[in-house]
């Protein structure tokens, strides 16, 4: 940090004295409110608010849905299901966090209702539709959510390199199975089978320990529902 | 511990690189509600500093506008029919709701027509952001400004944008030395072939800081010139021009890195930067007030962070309201 060249031209003697000072500001943890703006937004015109944190949040939340659900398409839908019930059912009227908080709370809870049915197979998806999230988690639980996320990383870290590819480009890329049949030069049936080894890898990985600890709070996300 | 500290070891936590004690430490930390605020946000912070893909909000925003447009209140859910034979009713109605639906899609692609022509980059206050064009050339937007490229054509015959709010480029030279044409409100452009320069048009006026390279100027007037590295030519409302020599670049650039850089400014011009940055309106009533003048480099991604510091320097009270914010003199 460089102290600011002087300015040529003194202030008069009677105005204020120049002050020189470097000055980085620290973050004031619950003490700023970066939402203020957003919430006088709504309070005039929901619509527009609703707009505005779109906008500012939409990336980020697909970012962090991606990381569970480790697909983009699934993660973008997911996350605009999100915005619409929010809309729709007016939760911004009722939530009681930060709007951050809510939407980050709402997109783990479904992404995380999104991976149990996708690999399970269940018909539980009902479950996943639902918007009802605990209105507060557990720190554990919280925190759970992290290291699930990680946990999915290094399953997909570790699949064998042709798998892997196959799965990212499917899933990320979003190309179609003769594109990458193409791509790696084998069959659109060999990209089939890479395909379900790499869930059956995530299912089989995930099954051992992740899912039974995480399971019973699914159900009691839909027990504590919103008031 | 303070917070910076325990911003560290939560996003070590993101990271998965967090100890076990320091798991137990932030679980502790989580147990007040408040903290759980202080999580998400800098859960958000994390994810946006990691991206892992190109997205497309623009295409995402557009599709959720239509929702926001077309559901509320609620509509009632189509209930699904049940037998099987299409009877001539049910069929009629089918051709109608094709029919509906080809129209509102006609409707929606004219309402958006612009979406469709041009893709935008935006930043909404206290936000900024850098964003790679096609054919290379990378552009950092300032808070509340936005860019707006053309989808079809972009780098092929001509590469122009519309800018509104401050930008600054870095524009990639091609080997067929095409233009690159930055517009803005009020027939104001920008021409250059491959070079650095900061662009800031806004209500107040235009202004052009050439770090590099050559630009040529297009004024409302009618009138061109050309810039040198190390130029900045201002622009008032009014057309009238005004070049300074030799400029620094350090007061242009700050805000790239959420620098604010004060020069013996008054007051009312640093609330001024605040509106424009933040879209928060600050008032200063007192008039001996509004002329103090400061100086210095501070950083601040939050109006709340700037004003704090206003308030330690000026000795100043902060007044909110429900439109605006009030500084004034303490007593």
């Amino acid at each position: 940090m460089q102290p600011v060249p002087l300015y040529p031209d003194q202030p008069k003697a009677d105005s204020m004295p120049l002050l020189l000072v470097n000055h980085q500001s620290e973050h004031m943890a619950n003490v700023t409110d970066d939402e203020l703006m957003l919430r006088q937004l709504f309070a005039q015109d929901a619509r527009k608010g609703c707009a505005l944190l779109f906008r500012r949040y939409y990336p980020n939340l697909v970012n962090h849905a991606v990381r569970f659900v480790y697909s983009k398409e699934v993660a973008e839908d997911l996350v605009a299901e999100v915005f619409t019930v929010f809309w729709q059912d007016r939760t911004f009227e009722q939530i009681t966090t930060s709007y951050r908080a809510y939407l980050y709370k709402a997109v783990r809870h479904r992404a995380y209702n999104y991976l149990r049915w996708e690999l399970r197979q269940s018909d539980s998806l009902e479950l996943a539709d639902e918007q009802s999230i605990p209105v507060s988690l557990q720190p554990d639980q919280m925190l759970h959510y992290s290291e699930l996320h990680q946990k999915i990383e290094s399953i997909i870290q570790s699949l064998p390199p042709q798998c892997q590819r196959a799965f990212l480009l499917s899933r990320i890329e979003g190309k179609k199975y003769a594109e990458i049949a193409q791509d790696l030069q084998i069959s659109s049936s060999a990209v089939e089978k890479l395909l379900i080894r790499a869930l059956g890898k995530l299912r089989q990985e995930l099954k051992t320990d992740w899912f039974i600890s995480l399971v019973f709070w699914g159900s009691i996300g839909s027990v504590s529902t919103w008031m | 511990m303070n917070s910076p500290l325990i911003k560290n070891i939560v996003f070590d936590f993101f990271d998965g690189k967090a100890t076990a004690i320091q798991r137990k430490y932030i679980e502790a930390w989580l147990a007040d509600e408040a903290n759980q605020e202080t999580y998400f946000q800098y859960l958000d912070e994390w994810e946006g500093q990691r991206p892992q893909f190109a997205l497309d909000t623009d295409k995402a925003m557009a599709s959720f506008e239509q929702v926001l447009l077309n559901t509320h209140p609620p509509a009632p859910q189509p209930k699904i029919v049940k037998h099987s034979p299409a009877t001539g009713t049910i069929r009629w109605w089918g051709w109608s709701m094709a029919a509906s639906v080809l129209l509102m899609s006609l409707l929606g692609g004219w309402l958006f027509r612009s979406q469709l022509l041009y893709k935008s980059y935006q930043t909404a206050y206290g936000q900024t952001t850098t964003f790679q064009l096609s054919d290379g050339t990378s552009v950092t937007l300032n808070a509340n400004s936005m860019l707006r490229v053309p989808r079809f054509g972009f780098g092929n015959d001509t590469r122009d944008v519309f800018l509104k709010g401050e930008g600054a480029f870095n524009v990639t030279h091609k080997a067929d030395n095409q233009r690159f044409v930055v517009r803005t409100d009020g027939n104001f452009q920008i021409e250059v072939l491959g070079t650095e320069f900061v662009v800031y048009a806004r209500e107040r006026g235009k202004r052009v800081f050439l770090n590099k390279g050559k630009v040529k100027l297009e004024l409302p007037l009618g009138q061109q010139l050309y810039m040198k590295p190390g130029n900045v030519v201002t622009v008032a409302n009014s057309g009238r021009y005004q070049l300074t020599q030799k400029a620094p670049a350090r007061p242009y650039l700050a805000w790239k890195e959420h620098w604010f850089y004060f020069d013996n400014t008054t007051l009312t011009e640093v609330a001024e930067q605040i509106r424009e940055r933040f879209g928060v309106q600050v008032v200063v009533t007192d008039t001996e007030l509004a002329q103090r003048r400061i100086a210095g480099n501070f950083k601040a991604e939050k109006a709340d962070d700037l004003l704090q510091i206003l308030t330690e320097l000026l000795n100043l009270t902060v007044v909110k309201t429900r439109n605006h914010i009030e500084l004034r003199t303490s007593k």
